[in-house]
């Protein structure tokens, strides 16, 4: 009862404002609320503040040591706080906090922001600032030494990507080596590719019936690797084409794609020796709305009755309405794309499908061109030492639990 | 000149992008922001282009009367009338009523059933699978058939099949995908490479 | 031969009734969606009623090339082309013209498109300018400079890809598969517990590592290009498009659930928001 009435003596003392405050007895005061300051845990030690490497200077990368009261010692520390001045002696409150309260055992902070100077996340760079971490416990703290001056500055280098530099070099290398021992005259060999050797007899059918060879582009951009090889192998296609006098039918989904496939299609029909025959309405727009021109190509199917489809491109959940499609009205169907989705579908509905990097390497297949063999090989290569490093790898994991390899990989950005 | 000033471009640029990857300096991640608003705004012209054939061709086929002439001319009329009101001094822009309407009541639909329609497809698909009697045709037959039958109630068989189709998706999927994607990459590597060294340039045309 | 080109000439008489009786169908069913309205004003019942007797009226026609390539597909389908071309130009022009474009060049244009200016940038200009270049290809004089932008954008993108997918699709993958063979080894009575395939049983997990490994190797053997594929690479390669069948398979029938779904949404709004009978 007595320990209640306090209880609400203290509540009630609480509320009132600090000039009423000041006429109570203090002793009854100290008795009730005040206890003894408690005591600060140990600082954090070693406090280091430097540029956060590989970035565009909008960083500082802040470490430090445990408190030692931090796991050892009081035990008490549950978390550190991070506050950044503009001079080394600056008054208490023009430091301000650079963190949130940070969990107690980190060592680490990048205290980063953006170079939008009215921006709340606003981060100088070229310019001095100065740092020191809190350790708190839950009701004190203690401060460590101040570090600085740093300034975050602009890198020009990412040294966590050095590894894909050397890579992208070994790749040149191995191109440039290939593609001149190819111009060289060295014949190289390159493995049948079923799809590919049946590009002439499709568009042979095509002639014989009198039916138009179709040929779509998929869904990529003008800049899609997937849609650039396409449009080499859209070049072979038509080449042969005009020298066939079948009529081609290429519509688009992308309005750049379309103007691209024009040009592609025009050169190989002068390529031919038939530039007359090159209709300028054959490589046409449909629609970029991916459900439309699925509608659209698989009406123009419907109507036109290709002898043969070509899929070669990017595809996304198009690609099975339309090789459905084209199978139920009988077209001879090659297809070919690197999404990994789409793959299953073209394979069941399809005749022949050129899966991931063999859709590369058709343009290759089609113009046999020393040049583009060399290219080939280089891949080739690649792939050994990819074949090679992996047996590597997995070996010195196994035999001696070295993990040096796969760290190789593991690129930071 | 009218093929060596576009390899000269694709060269510099191209160069200019690869190092780009390897500098985290502002000055290089401006550049390439504004590279990559530079693309968004050329394309957009190539959008006027594609309506352009769009129109020629209908109107070809109106003008020469060819079968089924009507629909080309069904075509441009939801064309045009869709750009009225997709522009604000006329038709109120993309927040105008009837923008929305024709939205909701004509593309929507229409999306949604075209899409629809590759449940009907998927079983004609698996059917072809079926009568393919090839091997490869019957491992993958095989394979989609312990997914498919992952949902079904299948009393005493429920649990190894849904192992079975855990154990796919993790394992022989992970393989599959992972060769391919190293295979991608490569390729992509490769294709790239040849286009900025001017290897390849079909997509270049002609003279 | 002559009759079917009857046909394309003018519709036969079983055209015309088809065309009539399901005129006459949707015709009723508007009249009944009008009627039954919940709206405020018959005005808004008439319309809504026709809103969603279209929108049933496209999905039928849609699902009707099922069937057959027929008028009501060709009809759907021209609207859809036409009206989707539109859609995205329109939204095209909003937001990469007014949006992105006019905030960068004019204070006048951004007035009169309402949209906050932000800053002169002459890059922008030369931006605009490649995409005047690009329209040159309509002159037939000029149509070679239309090449410059298009070298802009392959130019770019191919430098772009290079290096980030080396890293994401190659570096990463490669990194991935080093994967333990023998997970921790515990002993022998530990290795063979829990063979069950959903558990995570050291055996079993061992196992699936060793497959990852032989699987990707195959795999990669079988985009070899420039070596014969015969005896030990033949084997390894046909191992390898086994395995890539038997995901192809799994991704097949994965996705079967998802598109079955799709079906029923269709056939929901069919007969719940259109026909009131679910």
């Amino acid at each position: 009862m007595r320990k209640l009435a306090l209880i609400c003596v203290v509540m009630v003392l609480a509320f009132l404002p600090p000039p009423l405050l000041g006429e109570v007895d203090s002793a009854l005061l100290q008795d009730s609320v005040t206890v003894d300051l408690p005591e600060p845990p140990a600082p954090p030690g070693n406090v280091t503040a430097t540029d956060n490497p590989n970035d565009n200077g909008r960083a500082i990368r802040v470490t430090w040591e445990l408190s030692a009261d931090d796991t050892t010692g009081m035990k008490n520390v549950i978390g550190y706080r991070i506050n950044r001045a503009e001079a080394r002696d600056a008054a208490d409150s023009l430091w301000t906090e650079a963190s949130d309260i940070l969990p107690s055992g980190t060592t680490e902070f990048i205290h980063s922001g953006d170079g939008e100077e009215d921006g709340p996340d606003y981060f100088a760079k070229n310019y001095d600032f100065y740092y020191r971490v809190h350790a708190l416990t839950a009701d004190t703290f203690s401060v460590s030494a101040v570090v600085g001056p740093v300034q975050a500055k602009d890198n020009w280098y990412n040294t966590g990507v050095t590894f894909v530099l050397l890579f992208v070099a070994l790749f040149i290398i191995l191109t440039v080596t290939f593609v001149r021992i190819a111009r060289k005259g060295k014949e190289l060999y390159i493995r049948p590719l079923a799809g590919i050797e049946a590009v002439d007899e499709a568009i042979g059918r095509a002639t014989e019936m009198g039916k138009p060879t179709l040929y779509i582009l998929g869904l990529g951009s003008a800049a899609d690797i997937a849609t650039i090889a396409s449009f080499a192998i859209l070049s072979r296609v038509a080449k042969k084409v005009a020298e066939y006098q079948t009529p081609l039918l290429v519509p688009c989904y992308e309005p750049f794609v379309m103007t691209v496939a024009q040009d592609t299609v025009r050169a190989a029909y002068m390529d031919a020796g038939r530039p007359d025959d090159y209709d300028e309405d054959s490589v046409y727009f449909v629609t970029s709305s991916q459900f439309a021109y699925v509608a659209g190509v698989m009406g123009t199917m419907i109507r036109e009755k290709p002898a043969t489809n070509f899929y070669l491109g990017m595809f996304h959940a198009e690609s099975l309405l339309l090789a459905e499609t084209g199978a139920m009205i009988g077209s001879i169907q090659i297809a070919g794309t690197d999404q990994i989705a789409q793959l299953p579908f073209f394979v069941v509905a399809c005749d022949y499908t050129l899966i991931g990097e063999e859709l590369y390497a058709a343009s290759v297949y089609l113009s046999r061109e020393p040049v583009l063999l060399g290219t080939i090989k280089a891949q080739d290569w690649a792939k050994a030492v990819v074949v090679g490093t992996i047996l590597a790898g997995l070996l010195a994991r196994l035999l001696v639990d070295l993990d040096f390899i796969k760290t190789v990989f593991e690129v930071s950005v | 000149m009218k093929r060596q000033l576009p390899l000269m471009l694709v060269f510099l640029l191209g160069a200019f992008m690869i190092i780009q990857y390897f500098v985290p300096a502002q000055a290089s991640l401006d550049a390439y922001e504004f590279i990559l608003d530079w693309m968004i705004i050329i394309g957009i012209f190539a959008m006027a282009l594609g309506i352009w054939s769009l129109m020629r061709v209908s109107w070809h086929k109106i003008k020469r009367r060819s079968h089924d002439w009507q629909y080309a001319a069904l075509t441009l009329a939801g064309l045009f009338i869709m750009v009225l009101f997709g522009f604000e001094p006329i038709g109120g822009g993309l927040k105008s009523y009837l923008w929305l309407q024709f939205y909701e009541f004509v593309m929507v639909p229409v999306l949604a059933t075209i899409f629809s329609l590759l449940a009907f497809f998927m079983a004609s698909a698996a059917y072809r699978a079926f009568r393919a009697r090839s091997l490869l045709a019957a491992v993958l037959l095989g394979s989609a058939m312990v997914l498919m039958f992952r949902v079904l109630p299948l009393g005493p068989l429920s649990d190894p099949i849904n192992e079975l189709a855990g154990w796919i998706l993790v394992v022989p999927n992970l393989a599959a995908k992972r060769a391919i994607l190293i295979g991608v990459g490569l390729g992509m590597v490769a294709t790239s490479l040849k286009v900025i060294l001017g290897i390849e340039r079909s997509y270049l045309g002609r003279d | 031969m002559a009759t079917g080109n009857g046909n394309r000439k003018s519709p036969s008489n079983a055209v015309k009734i088809i065309l009539v009786i399901v005129a006459v169908v949707f015709l009723i069913s508007w009249i009944s969606k009008a009627t039954t309205g919940m709206a405020d004003s018959t005005w808004l019942n008439i319309r809504d009623g026709f809103l969603i007797t279209f929108a049933a009226f496209l999905t039928l026609s849609i699902f009707s090339f099922l069937y057959n390539d027929n008028p009501f597909y060709k009809f759907a389908e021209h609207l859809y082309v036409g009206v989707s071309a539109a859609y995205w130009m329109c939204l095209g022009f909003w937001s990469i013209i007014v949006g992105n474009f006019v905030p960068h060049a004019s204070k006048t244009l951004s007035t009169f498109f309402k949209v906050p200016f932000q800053e002169y940038s002459w890059f922008y200009y030369v931006a605009f300018a490649f995409g005047v270049i690009l329209l040159m290809r309509l002159l037939p004089k000029a149509g070679w400079i239309a090449r410059w932008p298009l070298a802009v954008i392959i130019g770019t993108t191919a430098g772009f890809n290079l290096s980030r997918y080396l890293h994401s699709d190659f570096m990463s993958q490669v990194g991935n598969t080093f994967q333990p063979l023998f997970v921790d080894w515990q002993g022998a009575g530990h290795f063979f517990s829990n063979l069950s395939l959903a558990a995570d049983g050291q055996l079993v997990m061992s196992a699936g590592n060793w497959i990852v490994v032989v699987g990707v190797l195959c795999g990669l053997v079988y985009f070899f290009f420039s070596k014969e594929h015969k005896g030990m690479f033949g084997a390894a390669s046909r191992l390898g498009i086994w395995i890539l069948m038997i995901t192809f398979g799994a991704s097949f029938g994965y996705t079967v659930m998802g598109r079955i779904s799709l079906l029923v949404g269709r056939i929901t709004f069919l007969f719940d928001d259109w026909l009131s009978i679910l």
